[in-house]
Parts: structure tokens; sequence; C-alpha cells
């Protein structure tokens, strides 16, 4: 099929009338240093909303953030920040707030200091009331005045969250922002990104704890060993982590009664004696766990422990790259 | 408008960053070195006017002094940050890179100048005196070492742009490529700031008091040389690429 090209009148008409482009857009990125792939063709697009980036340490999250805050060059595929190359453009920065995990803050500067600086290097019209109005939305005009050099983790965390912020940027990019924060100040900082997402801002965190993703974002990336091992829905991708393969570990009064009936079970595809222990491979977790103490009931067994021998996040992760 | 705020808060910081550490206290007595060599040549002398003037302003300032001063301000004033991740805070705003690199070489390059022209007049006082010959070298050499300072600290800059190694390599440059190479090769010498700060003492100075390769020229190639080293600067300072965290 082949589509007559539009007049120029028809194709000012469609520019004007065509949706933005989304916030950011990876396609097919991989990221390598020297033999050593960091980020291995990743593709996804992120809209509006807080989106978490999930995954085990060393699993290219910052690698990730970094190409997307156009601080690395992709190695192959493109980086799209609102629809340019976020890869040596430095005016993307008007429309990105970059959070970094390292702390290094020059230390000499105060708090406000260093959150004017950001906003006159933004160029705002006035930075003194950009910075104030920042350092309040992260709760740290009290210390604002003293050098950053003698905060604490959570501090500092905050000061730079408020130097990304402080022009506003439709996207805000964080890695592990919760680090060093006591819970009041996690739960005030999620309540702050809840809010800044509903005015329409796109925002993309990386964290390694699932629980902390699951409180606060609305879809989930999960990277592992530089791989994207799944996207979506939390409560999906959840699901996917929960109803995996699993290998139970049981203790009861009489294992071999236990196992023989556990095989009746569509849940259970394998059971074996090793070590005095039943090893019980399950394919779905919570299938299984509904029907362990009903079957151990009918068979008259007393059940005196049941484990699961493979639940690291390591493993989750692990299992969701080898089924895509 | 913008651009200017920016670069002015850039050397602002830059400025304290390279003024608030040990490293200030050291250069300054790094620099104080030749004038209280001066100092005691002088009072050994019994006030009488050593014959050790262009020697030592050039063997000991120009030679190993400038180098060592730009290089330590030059690194620090880029390489440091890009090294400690402090840089990201201002790699991550919508400024051109150029605005980034001249407000650094600005300050670098005024601290260095600073302290070598205050150690080189001082010097030249101590060992030559006031005769208008010996001002007149004196002079000479302040500002080639002026001009020169600015130089060695963008090359310096560019090179902590370029790689991580920047201080090692910027040593290289001064002890091997301007120490052992030009000595042996003279073509060498046409890439050499000594060269260029010899040139320029030789155009200003009364006639005989040094030679160079470049001659008169030194000048004009001490600003082709920084206007170049500037640009490569900033072209390297635009590929910069963070290290990564994992």
């Amino acid at each position: 099929m082949t589509v007559a090209p539009a007049t120029g009148a028809e194709a000012v008409a469609v520019r004007a009338s065509a949706p933005p482009p989304p916030p950011i857009v990876l396609d097919r990125v991989s990221r390598w240093y020297g033999n050593v792939v960091a980020v291995n063709d990743i593709t996804f697009e992120i809209g509006a909303g807080i989106t978490g980036l999930l995954g085990p340490n060393g699993a290219g999250k910052s690698t990730l953030l970094h190409l997307l805050a156009g601080l690395l060059r992709p190695s192959s595929g493109s980086v799209l920040i609102e629809g340019r190359p976020a890869w040596h453009d430095p005016s993307i920065y008007r429309s990105i707030g970059l959070v970094p995990e390292r702390e290094a803050v020059h230390a000499f500067l105060t708090g406000r200091q260093f959150v004017e600086l950001a906003a006159r290097l933004q160029g705002l019209p006035d930075p003194r009331a950009a910075a104030a109005r920042a350092l309040e939305i992260v709760d740290m005009t009290g210390p604002a005045d003293r050098a950053v050099g003698g905060y604490s983790k959570g501090m500092r965390q905050r000061t730079k969250i408020a130097a990304a912020l402080v022009h506003e940027p439709p996207i805000l990019l964080l890695d592990e922002p919760f680090n060093g924060m006591d819970p009041r100040q996690r739960l005030h900082m999620m309540d702050l990104l809840r809010s800044m997402a509903s005015a329409g801002r796109t925002i993309l965190f990386s964290s390694h704890i699932l629980e902390e993703v699951e409180r606060l974002a609305d879809g989930i990336l999960v990277i592992h060993a530089g791989r994207l091992a799944a996207s979506g829905d939390y409560r999906e991708i959840r699901r996917l982590m929960t109803d995996r393969p699993h290998t139970f570990r049981v203790r009861s009064s009489d294992d071999r009664r236990l196992a023989s009936a556990f095989m009746a079970e569509p849940a259970v595809f394998g059971a074996e004696l090793r070590d005095d222990r039943l090893m019980v491979r399950v394919s779905e977790f919570s299938g299984f766990t509904r029907a362990v103490a009903r079957v151990a009931r009918d068979a008259g067994v007393r059940l005196h422990e049941v484990a699961p021998t493979d639940d690291s996040l390591e493993s989750v992760f692990e299992y969701l790259v080898s089924r895509r | 408008m913008s651009q200017l705020n920016a670069m002015s808060a850039i050397g602002s910081v830059t400025a304290r960053a390279l003024l608030g550490r040990r490293r200030t206290l050291l250069m300054l007595l790094v620099a104080g070195a030749p004038v209280l060599l001066g100092l005691l040549v002088r009072l050994g002398s019994g006030g009488a006017r050593p014959r050790s003037l262009e020697p030592t302003l050039e063997g000991l300032l120009v030679t190993t002094v400038m180098p060592l001063v730009a290089l330590v301000f030059g690194t620090a004033a880029l390489g440091s940050e890009l090294d400690d991740g402090t840089a990201i805070h201002i790699l991550t705003k919508p400024i051109p890179r150029w605005a980034i690199v001249i407000p650094k070489l600005i300050v670098a390059g005024a601290l260095t100048a600073a302290l070598l022209v205050a150690s080189t007049l001082l010097c030249g006082l101590f060992l030559g005196g006031t005769g208008s010959r010996e001002i007149g070298i004196t002079l000479a050499f302040a500002i080639a070492v002026l001009i020169g300072s600015f130089v060695y600290v963008a090359i310096f800059l560019a090179l902590s742009a370029a790689t991580s190694r920047g201080l090692i390599i910027g040593l290289g440059y001064s002890l091997l490529w301007e120490g052992l190479l030009a000595g042996a090769l003279p073509g060498t010498q046409l890439l050499s700031v000594r060269e260029y700060v010899r040139g320029i003492v030789s155009s200003l100075a009364p006639s005989g008091t040094l030679n160079s390769v470049v001659g008169s020229q030194g000048f004009i190639a001490a600003a082709v040389a920084l206007v170049a080293i500037t640009a490569i600067a900033t072209w390297r300072l635009a590929l910069h690429e963070v290290r990564s965290a994992e």
C-alpha cells in the first residue's frame, strides 16, 4: 500500500494536530564498555506519571539513566527526549531534572547557594526566589544556609532534588532517590513525586527495592544484567514475579506420604527427598501456598516447615529475563 | 546575558573550589621559592647585582614553577570535578560547553598568572635590582609568564577534559616533551609553551636576553595555541561521558 504525499498545507495541518512525541523514547539502545555490555538492546517509551526502574545493583540502571540524561552516548540505538536525541544536546536540560546517585556536591556551598547555582545555570529570571521555592518543596529551608559538606546523606539527597526541580522540568530522572532518607523524609518525597506526577510530569526513578517501586510507581521497568526483563503495570509484574516456578523446602511428620499427596496437585510438577528434606517444585507460587495446608491435612501429615528456597530478588530477575 | 550569568556563576564556583583547598597554600609555597632564592642570593651577594637574573628567571620560573603551578590549577579546575562527580551538576544544564570551559580557563589562568607574575617581579627585583636593563628583563619575563600561564592552563584543562589521567600526561608534556624532546628534536619546540614564553621575552627584553625558535612570533604563537587549545577543550568536554556507577 502506498500513501500519497501530503501537500504543503496538509502537511502543516497534520503537523499542527500531531500529538507531541512521548517524553522519553528508547529504541534498541545498547551501551558497551569495551567487551562488557552494560545495557543490551533496550526499547521502551515512557509517558507522564511515575515509572520505577527496578533492578539489582549492577543491573545497568545508572547507565540507563545516564543515557537518558545525555551523559553517555549509546553504542547503538537512539535515546529521544521529547523527540530530540539526548546525546550531545545541552538544550535538553531545560526539560530534564537529574538527581544522580553519586553524592558529590561542592561541599563548600551552602544548600541555598547550590540550588541557586542550578537556577542561575538554568537561566531563570529570579534564581533566588526559584531556589527558595525548591528548597521549601523538599523541606530544606531550615538548614539551607549551612554548608552542604556538613549535611547528612538524606539532606544532601533532598538538596540535590531541589536543584533538579528548580526549573520545574517536565521530566525528572532520579537515581536511587530514597537512599539515605529516613522513613518520614521518604514518605514526604513519595508524596511530592506523586503530586508532581499528577501535575503531568514524567518521572523515572531507579531502585533496587521492590517495595519502594511498588508503593510509588504506576509502571515498572525491570532491568537485569543490562536487559529489560519486564515492563508494564506493577500489578502484572508482581504477578509474574510471584507466579513463577518455585522450589519449596518442606519438613513434615511424614515427608514420603506428603510427597505422594503433592504430586496429585496441578500446581506441583516435582517432588524429591533430599538430605531428609522434601523439595517440592511448583509451577505457581500462589496456587501451591493455598493448597499446601489442605493437602497435608487430607494426607494426615503434620507440617513443620514450608519455605521457598529461591526467593531472592536476583533469582526473580533471572526468571523474568529467561522468560522473554 | 544569561550566558554571561552562567559563566560568572561557574567562574565563582571554580574560584572557590581552587582557593578553598590546601593546594593553594602549596602553590603559594612553590611560587614563593624563587622569591626566597632571590632574596637569599641578594643577601649573600652583599647588595651587589648578581649575574644570575636571566638564567634564574628562565630556569626556575619559566621551566619549573610555571608548568607546575599551571598543571595543578589547570587540572583541578575541571579534571577534579569530572573525577569526583561534582561536574555533573554543571554539565546537566542548558549551557554550551564553551561557556563552561572559558570561565574555568580564566579563573585557573588568572590564579596561576597572579602567583607567577608576583613571583617573577619579586625574584627579578631581588636578583636584578632596579637598573633599567634589569627592570626591563624582569618586566619582559613577567608579561611572558602572564601569557604562558594561560596557555599552559588551557593545555592542562583540555587534557583533563579528554582523559582522567590529565595530571600524569600534563606532567609528561612538561618534563618529556618540553624538557627532553625539545633539546633532542628542535622541531618539537614549535609545540612548546616554554618556547613561546622565551619568544615573548626575547621580543620584549633588551637584546640578547634569550633565543627562541619562534623568535618574535612568540605572541602570535601563544595566541594561536590558546585559541586552538580552548577549542579542543570545548570539543572534548562536549564529548565527555560520565563514568557509570555500575
